[in-house]
């Protein structure tokens, strides 16, 4: 496990939003730090306010950091950087979006839509081999090449979410950070995305930052999951592990509201609700601390110790 | 549809069918077309196309016009051949179709250069107040980081009364086409700088430009290819509405005696003059025609402008 | 056997559109069991929230029913024209709650006065008696301190908070039938909890009648009696939630099933559903889901399937429960529902 390659890591970030002329901010990201392993799937989720979408957007530099650094392969990819490593990451970290109607320029032919990290970058020689990268990545998400001559109107959603990888591989990324690309979608063909992630991954490598507050999904689809909480990570463990035996009470009385699309089973269950301030962190912050293998959890050493059993 | 009986329907039909998968692909396509959508729901509108063909059949004579047979110079004093005495203030009739004004110039000429030249003003003012603007707004919306500042300068400029702006230069400058043009595009652009960057504003956080964004797109080209081909219809609607407002500034500034010199006809001079013989009950007509011909172009421009406004909007293609 | 509040039959609904006529709901039969809780499961595009709307007279103005009847308390829903004629059945005897909370509500007036406007409406009561009704509904709904929210704006309000709200408009003229539309679907999955238990509660207390209208199987286990699924415009399904979840008939409930997550292995890819659904603006010949069923007979392109009863509350609209189609081995998901949890008359 730890011979794996380091692909990205985040130390100690946080975003905060000011409202422009009043004192009033926001924090929508705090203090997170984490790893990712080469060719993993890591799965961020949390509800609404989260911060789950801001640290996906704060790493391919949509949002600024506040604090704390980005470092990719060992570089740091946050705050001022030169436009060659800006390039860089352009070329190695994409991004898939939620919304397959809001995220495809609609007056743009898919052509154009697709190739415009290539426009970018200049990551081609002529014409010809524009197109040919263009027809191969359309190819690879099971569209037909003749699709590039039209518009996004024309497509259903589950294809213009294709077209949005498409976007995105044809810029050869190491790391795709997908976020909520299947929200959006109708249910059976949020399973045919899900199956052309996993190709993609397998046949190169990828690595995957997948966000999402749909949590059957995530544990069908991810490695290891972190769990964020207003802004903050409360528990990052294996999939299975977190599902398995969640420590976190936020962790538990999330995995308790996911109703089971079985009625005899789901019927016997109830909702943990969960109660924030059952934390004092007012005399000593909590601690981020490894309480199983590969397990982590915030909480003060009190907590951790009765969590942990 | 008559009932399929069922009890008849041969056993070999309850074999496999076989399964084409690319049909699927295929399907969907839906053949909507954004501005054959806009067309269509334009023509729907009954006024709309009223308007538009007054607007066009008025355009067409005014082009037209002076290559007609028989058609008189509009500043030529005409002269009775029998009198030798100024045909003044002839009320319309065969000899003048729109009579004569109180210097005996040709009123049918005269309205009809008038309103060439009237309309070359407006459409030269909306086109440079809605480029200035639509260029102006398009960076201020879109840059965050000179938003403060651009709003102080645009709180500044737009506080300058642009009446007073314009009445200065007309005076300052000698009166000429050119004058009244600089004088209504001086700061006319200012109104259309603030409604483009509110426009870009409120697209310019959507998913697809945070794409263009993440996949390196320069400030320029998303400005181009995303935002702006959204805002046509916005900005055809503004750009349509201009013309009447330049128009109107012009009939104003002729008012107050900075319009067009009286060798010039336009639309303003003429509305003037005729305001002058208002009482007189027989003169009214050189009041009525100009005031009628620029009622016209006011409401048609008025009415094209919003029906395009609507038919643009997506949510009203059915 | 328990009262049906409403039945549907034969029900038949178009949409005039660019100039073409689209079939949105296509002979559609229903009856929905007085006091229990219905769920109308399908994809975008089946039609669920059209036959919602049919009931409380909310189609779009191109929308109109062509044919079949909605009975409802003795009246025929379908064969209703004008707003005098809806107003006595919409908000008073037949409630909805929409999918966005967000837009739901008026946000230029407070809370109270949207809930009073109700009960001011269909009660007649006004004043500070209104003013009661209201700070009441409130706090039966669970908003906490209703006195004063009972001032405040939407903005001031939740997510879930808003749907409570919503709720409680909906509740004020306590309505026979309660009808939501994706109440949930906007909403973290811990408020999600909370409102589909708000809802069980007020439909105990109120002998309430709910209609769920959603395409998150998981609330479907969660919340309903019954089930009816949906696809291009007819119900291709219909049973209590057991028989659908553990003895699925149809080969689109099938599909739906077998695309969860919850029901993938890991590794393996999920089961997915190739192509798009059909263009309802053509006639469809045969069962409108044979082009996307990898296991459709020669007969689906042919002729449409009728209704075929595997109980007493359960039928499905396929040929392959024709006693002359060959016998089918459903997907490994469905088996294993049916293995580990289905108990009862099976098809083998």
């Amino acid at each position: 496990m730890t011979d794996r390659e380091v692909l990205l890591e985040l130390k100690n970030v946080s975003v905060v939003f000011t409202q422009r002329g009043s004192r009033q901010s926001l924090t929508a990201v705090n203090d997170v730090s984490f790893k990712l392993w080469r060719g993993e799937t890591l799965g961020v989720v949390g509800e609404s306010g989260s911060g789950k979408t801001t640290i996906g957007r704060t790493i391919v530099r949509i949002n600024e950091a506040s604090s704390g650094e980005v470092f990719f392969k060992g570089q740091r990819i946050s705050g001022k950087i030169s436009p060659e490593l800006d390039a860089e990451v352009t070329r190695r970290i994409q991004m898939i979006f939620q919304d397959p109607m809001a995220s495809l320029n609609e007056r743009a032919k898919v052509d154009y839509i697709v190739s415009e990290g290539l426009y970018n970058t200049k990551a081609y020689r002529d014409e010809g081999e524009r197109q040919a990268k263009v027809e191969a990545s359309l190819r690879e998400v099971g569209l037909l090449p003749e699709f590039a001559s039209r518009f996004p109107h024309e497509f259903s959603g589950g294809q213009r979410q294709r077209i949005g990888v498409a976007r995105a591989l044809i810029m050869e990324p190491e790391i795709i950070i997908a976020d909520e690309p299947i929200s959006a979608l109708d249910v059976s063909i949020r399973a045919q995305i899900l199956n052309l992630l996993a190709t993609l991954q397998r046949e190169k490598g990828l690595t995957y930052i997948f966000i999402a507050h749909d949590l059957s999904v995530v544990r069908f689809i991810t490695d290891r999951v972190a769990v964020l909480c207003k802004g903050k990570i409360v528990e990052l463990a294996e999939t299975e592990e977190l599902f398995s035996f969640p420590l976190h009470p936020y962790t538990r009385s999330l995995l308790s509201a996911v109703p089971l699309p079985n009625p005899v089973e789901q019927r016997k269950r109830r909702p943990l609700p969960y109660d924030p301030s059952q934390h004092d962190y007012s005399q000593t912050p909590p601690l981020w601390a490894e309480v199983r293998p590969g397990h982590f959890v915030l909480g003060s050493e009190r907590e951790l110790h009765t969590w942990a059993g | 549809m008559a009932r399929l009986d069922i009890q008849n329907l041969g056993p070999e039909l309850f074999d496999f069918a076989s399964f084409d998968l690319a049909a699927g692909e295929r399907t969907g396509y839906s053949n909507y077309s954004y501005w054959r959508a806009t067309v269509t729901k334009f023509l729907q509108s009954r006024q709309a196309v009223i308007a538009l063909a007054i607007l066009g059949v008025l355009l067409t004579f005014t082009l037209i016009q002076p290559f007609l047979p028989g058609q008189r110079d509009p500043n030529l004093i005409n002269i009775d051949p029998e009198t030798f005495r100024h045909v003044r203030n002839v009320r319309p009739g065969a000899e003048f179709w729109f009579g004569t004004n109180s210097i005996g110039q040709d009123l049918w000429a005269r309205i009809w250069t008038g309103t060439r030249t009237s309309l070359l003003i407006a459409i030269l003012v909306a086109t440079w107040n809605t480029t200035l603007g639509i260029i102006v707004g398009a960076i201020w919306g879109y840059v965050r980081s000179i938003d403060r500042i651009m709003t102080e300068i645009y709180n500044v400029l737009d506080n300058i009364p642009t009446t007073i702006v314009m009445i200065l230069l007309a005076y300052m400058l000698r009166p000429s086409v050119t004058t009244l043009i600089i004088a209504m595009c001086a700061l006319g652009w200012v109104g259309m700088t603030r409604f483009v960057r509110t426009q870009v504003m409120i697209i310019r956080d959507r998913e697809y430009n945070l794409a263009s964004r993440c996949l390196g797109t320069p400030t320029g080209r998303i400005i181009t290819k995303n935002i702006l081909p959204y805002l046509v219809s916005v900005i055809m609607l503004r750009f349509a509405l201009t013309i009447p407002a330049a128009i109107a500034s012009e009939v104003f500034l002729s008012y107050i005696g900075l319009g067009l010199p009286l060798h010039i006809p336009s639309l303003g001079n003429l509305v003037n003059e005729g305001r002058q013989l208002m009482m007189i009950p027989a003169m009214r007509y050189q009041l009525i025609f100009p005031s009628v011909v620029l009622s016209l172009i006011t409401i048609s421009f008025y009415i094209i402008g919003n029906a395009f406004s609507d038919a643009a909007d997506p949510r009203n293609h059915t | 056997m328990t009262e049906n509040l409403i039945s549907v039959r034969g029900l038949v609904v178009k949409f005039s559109l660019r100039g073409r006529v689209l079939t949105a709901i296509r002979e559609a039969s229903l009856d929905v069991p007085q006091g229990k809780t219905l769920a109308i499961v399908g994809e975008s595009g089946s039609g669920k929230s059209v036959l919602a709307k049919t009931f409380v007279g909310m189609l779009d103005a191109n929308g109109w029913v062509d044919s079949g009847s909605i009975l409802f308390a003795g009246e025929d829903l379908a064969t209703y024209k004008g707003e005098k004629q809806w107003i006595r059945i919409r908000g008073k005897k037949i409630a909805m709650v929409f999918q966005d909370p967000m837009t739901a509500l008026n946000p230029l007036r407070t809370v109270g006065l949207q809930i009073e406007e109700t009960v001011r409406l269909h009660q007649g009561i006004s004043g500070n008696a209104s003013k009661e009704r209201a700070v009441e509904l409130l706090a039966e709904v669970g908003i906490p301190s209703p006195r004063e929210r009972y001032r405040q704006y939407p903005h001031e309000f939740s997510g879930g908070m808003r749907q409570r709200v919503v709720i409680a408009i909906a509740m004020a003229c306590q309505p026979q039938l309660l009808i939501c539309d994706e109440p949930t679907t906007a909403l973290d999955v811990t408020i999600q909890a909370q409102i589909l238990e708000l809802i069980r509660r007020l439909q105990e207390q109120h002998k309430l009648t709910v209609i769920y209208i959603t395409h998150d199987l998981g609330v479907v286990a969660h919340v309903a009696d019954k089930v009816a699924v949906m696809y291009a415009g007819d119900i291709v399904e219909c049973g209590l939630v057991e028989e659908i979840f553990y003895n699925a008939q149809h080969p689109y409930t099938w599909a739906l099933l077998s695309s969860l997550p919850q029901l993938g292995v890991k590794g393996e890819p999920l089961f997915s559903i190739s192509g798009t659904p059909p263009n309802l603006f053509s006639e469809i010949v045969g069962d409108a889901f044979a082009p996307r069923n990898p296991l459709a007979l020669k007969v689906d392109f042919v002729a449409r399937p009728p209704i075929f009863q595997v109980s007493d509350t359960h039928y499905a609209k396929t040929w392959l429960l024709d006693p002359r189609a060959p016998a089918v081995e459903p997907p490994p998901a469905i088996k294993h529902l049916r293995t580990n949890f289905g108990g009862g008359a099976m098809r083998a």
